[in-house]
């Protein structure tokens, strides 16, 4: 695997875009009947608790984007990304997809990813008809809580990622688990599909110990783990997640069960930081892999190029930069479903946004390309929601090795709501 | 949140913060202030004094250089507003919040307070005002009530505090420049009708940069330009009136506040989950209350450690008065709080703002050559990068309350106190300093939230 690939030479090779990109600008939209922009608002929390997520959300939709400019556009015509900050904050949230359909007449509004700030937005983009696009991976598009014009084709949800866990875990690491989780929504929703799972696999949940949200040391909870407990599942997140681990490296001092957390708990963190030893040999869902495999694919390593990110998940610029590699390629991919489903329903204007919504939940099946470097995905129209492939790596010497790949199959569950059926 | 919503609740430098032995370095930090307090316990009378000494270095320039920089602020503020109304809608991008929040509340505040008065040159008004005079050839009409002293300064900060804290987009370039522009305006014609005497007591940011001018290396004595330890000028000043003493008073408390309103402990105190900020609409009423709440406890806690002292030296001052002559020694402590408190916040935004310079219209440019340039945040993943920043952040605290506690022993031996009874009257102010200072470093090791 060629790990030097440049930016510009990957993107030309396998986009087909050579012949595009090296058109003069005035070419590229020649075809278009207009050359107004297709404007797409960027719900980003480039401030508040989402901002570290917010960053490099920010610098992947700008990778998305020039790709999809260089290649000719949407329709013939250039996109323009219009970035609002939300304030990681339903409110504000809500204030800025309004602004998106009033004021700076966008065509669609993309990007959110934090699960309050998608529920306190979502009914405002719903009223004024402005399909939004969300990246929030919550199980909210789902389960029948939003609405029509709301959809999450770029990013699978927790739910669908927690239940591919399950058969690994009982096959590979044992069969009596025990959960460790923060005691609010996030944690809940990881205990609520995790325990079926687990047990429909022909496991057992031992205990389920529940962390306060505010609490920064853990040793007093670690005697409640059962002594017979083969798989410790851990998705603590917050600043006091590298503590934990500390803390429970002590406690076992390597003779612990086996460990399988989730990527969301150290996003953005060195898995080879000092302190976070103990995390060797343990397991990780990712939803795509940080560290480059042997085997990836040339989208991949493109993808990669053009957000500007190294082997190992890094800034370009700065190999201490870690990116939120996990969930970032969601906004790529959302863009790029946006692009085709523009294309598919000959979008032309704000009157066509209910043919866009169409087009969209018309998709099912998508390969995995250059537009969709993390899988193969399939969509579910009805339900507003994607599907795809979950990796499983373990930590070998401070590297995330890809030991699993879940089937799509494996992460579906049933419909729990029909958003076709609802008046556009 | 850190600046006014430019804020980086970066989970993995939280994370090697919590990693680091902070117990230690707060108990380190609190004993070098007590060292110090009992270090003037044994120096002869006049040690703290000599400390401030000053050395005059050139003639100070001339008031009509200054009206032609003020200019130049002027019309840079008129393209900043003009690029909050029309540029890019990211805070993060648009030039306008980022000088403002980045360059000035951070970056020229801390430059003042280290280094003098430089907002003599900067400041967007005194230039208009003086060409307005030129112009009309017309005297301000009216005359400044005296009597109003610097209380609508504190009021003007109070709001400023506020939209700080509590406002839900104060980096939102519309909405900042919509407020910066106003406010602008309104102060420019206070201007115009009071004549110069607005400037120096109603206009909040005048007020709170010559307040912290004061702490500034670099000041006026004897007609020349003259370099010393910060703080010297706060011995060479008379004491504030009032008014402004209570501003200084206020500095510092809406500091704190801005610091504590972001720890797990406040967000428990609200009942927060801090793992899931609901986000600043929901914390309006609650951090107006803290902002005010905050304030008032300091000055009532302040009051009552300089109260105790005069009881104890029996000096006959009034309590009013003893106010007065101590409240410049806080300023040190705002100032030291304010660089720590802001420091990773500098590193993070004063890339968006080099970058936003590099464009400063949005039109593709590279002035600064930053082509291709990306915003790293990794000195914050690394534990040693971590530990490097949170001591330097500690060594701003530290260091602002032992100049606190030497300007205040400076301050009451000049008074005409026996070093003695000075430093005897002084206890309850140093135990009080010591408390901030171990205050301010538990600020800064807690766990935040947003």
């Amino acid at each position: 695997m060629n790990m030097k690939t440049t930016r510009r030479g990957a993107l030309t090779t396998l986009a087909g875009a050579a012949s595009a990109a090296s058109l003069p600008l005035w070419a590229r939209y020649a075809q278009a009947q207009t050359s107004e922009p297709i404007r797409i608002g960027f719900q980003q929390h480039s401030t508040g608790i989402g901002a570290a997520y917010g960053r490099w959300y920010g610098r992947t939709t700008q990778a998305a984007v020039k790709l999809i400019n260089d290649e000719g556009g949407i329709n013939g015509r250039p996109v323009e990304i219009i970035a609002e900050d939300d304030g990681t904050d339903p409110k504000r949230g809500a204030e800025v997809v309004e602004k998106f359909a009033n004021q700076h007449g966008c065509d669609v509004g993309f990007g959110t990813l934090f699960s309050h700030v998608v529920v306190g937005s979502a009914p405002r983009a719903g009223e004024l008809k402005l399909p939004y696009f969300v990246v929030s991976e919550g199980t909210h598009v789902s389960s029948g809580m939003l609405n029509r014009y709301t959809l999450q084709p770029g990013i699978t949800d927790v739910r669908s990622q927690v239940i591919a866990m399950a058969p690994f875990i009982t096959e590979n690491l044992g069969k009596k688990v025990t959960m460790i989780f923060p005691d609010y929504g996030f944690g809940y929703d990881h205990r609520d599909a995790l325990g079926p799972a687990i047990e429909a696999q022909g496991g057992k949940v031992l205990a389920k110990i529940a962390i306060p949200p505010s609490e920064t040391s853990f040793t007093k909870y670690f005697p409640k783990i059962p002594r017979d407990t083969e798989v410790l599942y851990h998705v603590m997140v917050g600043p006091a997640v590298l503590t934990f681990v500390k803390e429970l490296g002590e406690f076992f001092g390597g003779r612990g069960p086996q460990l399988f957390g989730f990527i969301d708990s150290l996003e953005a963190v060195a898995i080879d930081s000092s302190g976070l030893d103990f995390l060797e040999g343990s397991h990780f869902w990712e939803g795509m892999c940080r560290h480059q495999q042997p085997d990836e694919s040339p989208y991949e390593t493109a993808y990669r190029a053009a957000v500007g990110v190294d082997a190992r998940g890094a800034s370009l610029s700065d190999p201490a930069d870690v990116s939120t590699y996990g969930h970032m390629f969601g906004c790529w991919e959302t863009l790029h479903i946006i692009k085709a489903g523009m294309e598919a329903a000959g979008y032309r204007g704000h009157a066509d946004r209910p043919a866009l919504i169409e087009a969209v939940e018309a998709m099912t099946d998508m390969p995995e390309s250059l537009a969709h470097p993390q899988g193969t995905k399939r969509f579910n129209g009805k339900t507003h929601q994607v599907f795809g492939h979950q990796f499983i790596t373990r930590v070998q010497n401070g590297t995330l090795k890809r030991v699993h790949t879940t089937a799509i199959d494996e992460s579906v569950y049933p419909d729990m709501v029909d958003y076709t059926t609802q008046p556009l | 949140m850190s600046c006014a919503g430019l804020a980086h609740a970066h989970a993995a430098e939280q994370g090697f913060v919590l990693l680091l032995p902070t117990d230690i370095y707060i108990a380190a930090g609190g004993a070098t202030v007590a060292l110090t307090v009992l270090l003037l316990l044994v120096l002869p009378p006049g040690a703290a004094h000599r400390l401030f000494a000053v050395l005059p270095l050139l003639a100070p320039a001339t008031v009509r250089a200054r009206h032609l920089t003020s200019l130049v602020m002027t019309l840079i503020l008129v393209l900043l507003i003009w690029q909050g109304l029309y540029g890019s809608r990211d805070p993060l991008r648009n030039a306008l919040p980022l000088m403002v929040w980045t360059g000035w509340w951070i970056g020229l505040v801390t430059l003042q307070g280290l280094l003098g008065n430089l907002w003599r040159w900067l400041n967007p008004w005194t230039g208009a005002g003086a060409m307005l005079h030129r112009v009309t050839g017309q005297a301000a009409p009216l005359r400044y009530p005296r009597r109003l002293g610097h209380w609508p300064a504190l009021a003007g900060f109070a709001a400023f505090a506020g939209f700080l804290l509590a406002d839900i987009a104060p980096t939102d370039p519309a909405r900042l420049a919509v407020a910066v522009g106003l406010y602008w305006y309104a102060m420019l014609l206070g201007l115009v009708l009071f004549g110069p005497a607005w400037m120096v007591r109603a206009e909040a940011i005048t007020v709170l940069m010559r307040a912290y001018g004061r702490m500034g290396a670099l000041g006026r004595a004897k007609g020349r330009l003259a370099l010393g330890l910060p703080g010297w000028q706060v011995l060479t000043r008379r004491a504030p009136p009032l008014s402004l003493a209570v501003f200084m008073v206020v500095l510092l408390g809406t500091g704190s506040f801005d610091g504590l309103n972001e720890t797990f402990w406040w967000m428990g105190v609200l009942g927060l989950n801090p793992l899931e900020f609901p986000g600043r609409s929901a914390v309006v009423g609650a951090n107006l209350s803290g902002l005010v709440l905050a304030n008032l406890g300091l000055l009532a806690v302040f009051a009552l450690a300089l109260w105790l002292g005069e009881r104890l030296a029996r000096t006959g001052r009034g309590l009013a008065q003893a106010l007065c002559l101590f409240a410049p020694t806080l300023l040190p402590i705002a100032l030291g709080y304010h660089i720590a408190h802001y420091l990773t916040a500098a590193l993070v935004e004063g890339q968006y703002l080099a970058l936003a310079l590099d464009d400063p219209l949005g039109r593709g440019w590279h002035i600064l050559g930053l082509e291709d340039a990306y915003v790293t945040t990794g000195f914050f993943n690394t534990p040693d990068t971590v530990r490097r920043i949170w001591l330097a952040q500690a060594g701003a605290v530290v260091a602002g309350h032992v100049i606190a506690i030497l300007l205040a022993h400076a301050l009451a031996v000049r008074d005409g106190t026996d070093a003695r009874r000075a430093v005897l009257g002084q206890a309850p102010l140093a135990i009080f300093m010591v408390g901030y200072t171990i205050f301010g470093l538990w600020l800064l090791a807690s766990p935040r939230g947003i």
